[in-house]
């Protein structure tokens, strides 16, 4: 803290507290005073103190500092910029720049001010502290086009990364006066720049300069433009583009696809060869964009290896994935069997475990290795493995979600509650025909169910999809929280055997020191019997002495004499 | 300050004679070499060789090309050490960047080319530097956006950077036009380049005249020609000066920046281009 004071007071501490301003200085800046110049000063500003030139003179220094300094306090809340003081002082504005900046970095201005983007306080321009700019039109060097950009993505032309070694240290290295529109344009389309056609497979580039280049028939026709020879020129294959021509995707290619991925999964050759009329990236990058399309990645990356939880998880998927592709015969079937369960919920949970338990039973016994494509069965198996409060309880979350969402399936389900409570006669009758039914090839029997459905199954196929993802994603929590049981038994029976070896560890410890202890007595009792024979030896020699009747002088001498020659 | 000490008593006297006798001596070296100091005189300018006096060596280059009714003007700074080719390549940059027809092309690379070689033709030569504090002007418009300031400059200081005073300028002063800053860079570093052209004439002219042994009346002459201000030091900055300027002055030498409406700017324009028909 400093105090600044007025100049004429001669006594430093004035009586009156009211006029003492008190400006805050950071304390590493604590060596300031006004009196005089502190070393930091000389050696910052060294400029003004070696004496070589009138204009830089420590009374000048002096001066600017105390100028600005004042400066600043005549308002200690607002920033100080330096322009405001630049006009007061007469100087190099180099130079007075380096001072202010000097004591900017100090602290002994604009110390406690916001910083940033502090809008000119300078009172000769604009009106207010807010200047408000009105741009009309685009602002200059900014290129207006009157078509937006294509769905083309913004590349860096294939020609900038594919230089030569230099680039390979930084990434891209664009060379000296590059302009925003090579680095931000499209990609070129490559026209020839001797014939004027466009380069469509492949194109010659001219090493020298990157932008010239010929098309594969004016290389081999030999019209390379003037001064350039056959070996300048480095052939270079059109990249295709990042999207497609076809980029639709109709549904008999996601058919084969998912097929294809189910059969073959890591051979993506293959299931481009299936699918023929995509290209390897896009098969990949189509079923990226399916939902639950890197659920079938993960699946078939751990098909071979897991246990058959995951692989029932999967195939749950799959049998997801095949019911998106497949009729709508299919999912009116999952309809169903959603219904039941929706009805089965409804009716109350002591009723569901005993309704939902036969049916399972039923349907675990009656086919355990067929995993068809029904997404119910599917479910059914899981639940056998998990608590099916659990599946239940998920299931019907699920369901719920999406009917919040729509009405429409809500109903849809609802419906299909009426309707399956009226053949409610007969809902080992259903579950027959879905255990039954298991694929596209099984119709009659589905057929004959459907067609006493309600003819309100027309609900659209991305409900159902939902619906059935609802129900997959449930499956999926219900599994997950059985890991996590598990994990959180294993993390318990971890800790206890710590908790065991740590108690071991003591026992052993305090067990060796339990012996230490013994040994120390021991040592200690056989010290003790040593000293006593030490002193008895002792009494016995001085005994002796005395018999002898030996002067009382040399006693010591002779005693020790004797002991030595006695021990 | 070491003095030989005789270990003998008796010489004591006759060194304190002789150290206050050296002490007294150096003081008055070293007021003799402040008053050297103190005024620039001719002979303490060591001749240096021609070049920018700010920290990097730029040159202003400014571009007033005029073709088939379109005009192309611009100003920026360029760098005379890199290599020639790259001025082509920059102006075809330019014209492809702006669109411009191509025959600006050829007209663009040859202005750079020959205010690059008049820049070129400077740089042998030396050039006085002494202590020279000149004032700088600024009035200059650029979009929207009207600068008249006027300030100090130190010609010595080869540290001096005009961007970074252009920045700091266009900070403080909240200037929201990018092209503003580099305007101002390219103004101060025109003057300053003339100023340097200047004084290589009067270096040119000290030679000549000493060739010529016309005596030392010469000097001051070409001195008080070429330093502008630079006599004026001691008026500023002697001892009865105050290195704080008088409030009256302070208008002076305050920045001014001015926001324009289209249609001043158009009617500047139009003004300037009847100066520069006339002219």
């Amino acid at each position: 803290m400093e105090n600044s004071q007025d100049p004429g007071l001669k006594h430093p501490l004035p009586a009156d507290e009211s006029r003492l301003d008190l400006y805050t200085v950071p304390a590493r800046s604590s060596w300031f005073s006004w009196g005089d110049i502190h070393e930091i000063e000389k050696f910052h500003l060294r400029e003004f103190f070696d004496g070589s030139s009138i204009t830089r003179t420590p009374k000048i220094y002096k001066e600017y500092r105390d100028f600005i300094i004042s400066k600043f306090r005549e308002d200690p809340s607002r920033r100080l910029t330096f322009s405001e003081v630049r006009k007061s002082l007469v100087g190099d504005v180099t130079l007075l720049h380096k001072v202010f900046a000097f004591l900017d970095s100090r602290g002994l201005i604009n110390f406690g001010t916001p910083r940033g983007e502090g809008d000119g306080a300078d009172q000769g321009s604009s009106q207010g502290r807010w200047k408000v700019t009105v741009e009309e039109g685009a602002p200059v060097g900014v290129r207006v086009v009157a078509v937006p950009n294509s769905l083309k993505p913004v590349t860096i032309p294939p020609g900038w990364c594919n230089g030569g070694g230099e680039v390979a240290e930084n990434g891209v290295r664009l060379p000296p006066l590059a302009s925003c529109r090579d680095v931000y344009s499209e990609q070129k389309r490559m026209v020839c720049r001797n014939c004027k056609d466009s380069c469509e497979s492949g194109r010659y580039e001219y090493t020298k300069d990157r932008s010239f280049i010929i098309c594969l028939k004016c290389y081999k026709d030999g019209n390379y433009g003037e001064n350039k020879s056959t070996d300048d020129f480095k052939f270079l294959e059109r990249i295709p583009d990042g999207e497609n021509h076809e980029s639709s995707w109709t549904e008999a290619e996601t058919l084969l696809l998912l097929e294809s991925v189910l059969r073959h999964g890591d051979n993506w050759d293959l299931v481009a060869e299936i699918v023929k009329t995509k290209s390897k990236a896009d098969c990949i990058s189509k079923l990226i964009q399916l939902p639950f399309g890197e659920l079938m990645f993960g699946s078939t990356h751990r098909r071979g290896r897991l246990n058959e939880n995951d692989g029932n998880m999967s195939s749950a998927e799959q049998g997801q994935l095949a019911s998106v592709s497949q009729s709508q015969e299919n999912i009116k079937m999952q309809d169903q069997g959603d219904g039941d369960k929706n009805e089965n919920k409804e009716n109350g949970d002591s009723e569901n475990q005993s309704q939902e338990v036969p049916p399972l039973k039923r349907k675990h016994s009656t086919s355990p290795p067929d995993m068809g494509n029904s997404l119910m069965k599917k479910v059914a198996v899981i639940t056998s493995m998990v608590d099916p409060h659990i599946t239940a309880s998920a299931a019907e979350a699920a369901v719920m979600a999406l009917c919040e969402e729509y009405q429409c399936p809500r109903e849809m389900f609802d419906g299909d509650d009426d309707e399956d409570k009226e053949l409610g006669s007969s809902p080992q009758n259903n579950l027959a025909l879905q255990t039954e039914g298991s694929g596209i090839e099984e119709r009659p029997n589905e057929l004959e169910s459907q067609e006493t459905s309600s003819p309100k199954n027309t609900m659209p196929l991305t409900f159902r999809v939902r619906a059935a993802a609802a129900t997959a994603f449930g499956a999926a929590a219900a599994h997950a929280k059985l890991l996590a049981d598990q994990e959180e038994r294993e993390i318990e029976y971890l800790v206890a055997t710590i908790v065991e070896t740590q108690l071991k560890k003591l026992q052993r410890k305090v067990k060796h020191f339990d012996d230490l202890e013994l040994i120390m007595k021991n040592e200690y009792t056989q010290l003790k019997d040593l000293k006593e024979s030490i002193v008895s030896e002792r009494m016995n020699a001085l005994r002796k002495v005395f018999d002898a009747g030996i002067s009382r002088r040399r006693d010591d001498a002779i005693v020790k004499s004797q002991m030595d020659g006695g021990l | 300050m070491f003095v030989k000490c005789n270990p003998k008593p008796r010489r004591k006297i006759q060194i304190q004679r002789i150290r206050r006798l050296n002490w007294s001596r150096r003081k008055s070296a070293i007021w003799k070499t402040m008053k050297n100091l103190s005024v620039p005189s001719a002979s303490s300018r060591n001749p240096v060789k021609f070049r920018i006096p700010t920290a990097e060596n730029l040159v202003p280059i400014r571009l007033d090309i005029e073709i088939d009714g379109q005009r192309f003007r611009d100003a920026f700074t360029w760098n005379p050490s890199d290599p020639d080719s790259e001025v082509v390549v920059f102006a075809k940059r330019t014209v492809k960047d702006l669109k411009l027809p191509p025959a600006f092309v050829t007209q663009i690379a040859q202005s750079i080319q020959s205010q690059l070689t008049e820049f070129r033709s400077f740089e042998g030569q030396d050039m006085t530097t002494g202590e020279k504090i000149v004032p700088i002007k600024l009035d200059l418009r650029v979009n929207h956006t009207l600068i008249k300031d006027q300030f100090l400059w130190d010609l010595n200081n080869f540290e001096s950077d005009p961007e970074e005073f252009a920045r700091t300028f266009c900070k403080d002063l909240g200037v929201d036009d990018p092209e503003v800053g580099p305007a101002v860079a390219v103004a101060i570093r025109e003057q300053l380049y003339e100023i340097a052209m200047q004084s290589v004439a009067s270096a040119k002219e000290t030679r000549i005249n000493k060739k010529g042994r016309r005596g030392a009346e010469h000097f001051p002459a070409s001195a008080s020609k070429v330093g502008g201000s630079a006599l004026d030091l001691m008026k500023l900055f002697g001892n009865r000066a105050s290195a704080i300027r008088k409030r009256r002055e302070w208008d002076v030498y305050e920045p001014i920046v001015d926001l324009l409406s289209n249609e001043e700017v158009d009617a500047l324009e139009a003004r300037e281009e009847q100066r520069n028909a006339r002219a």
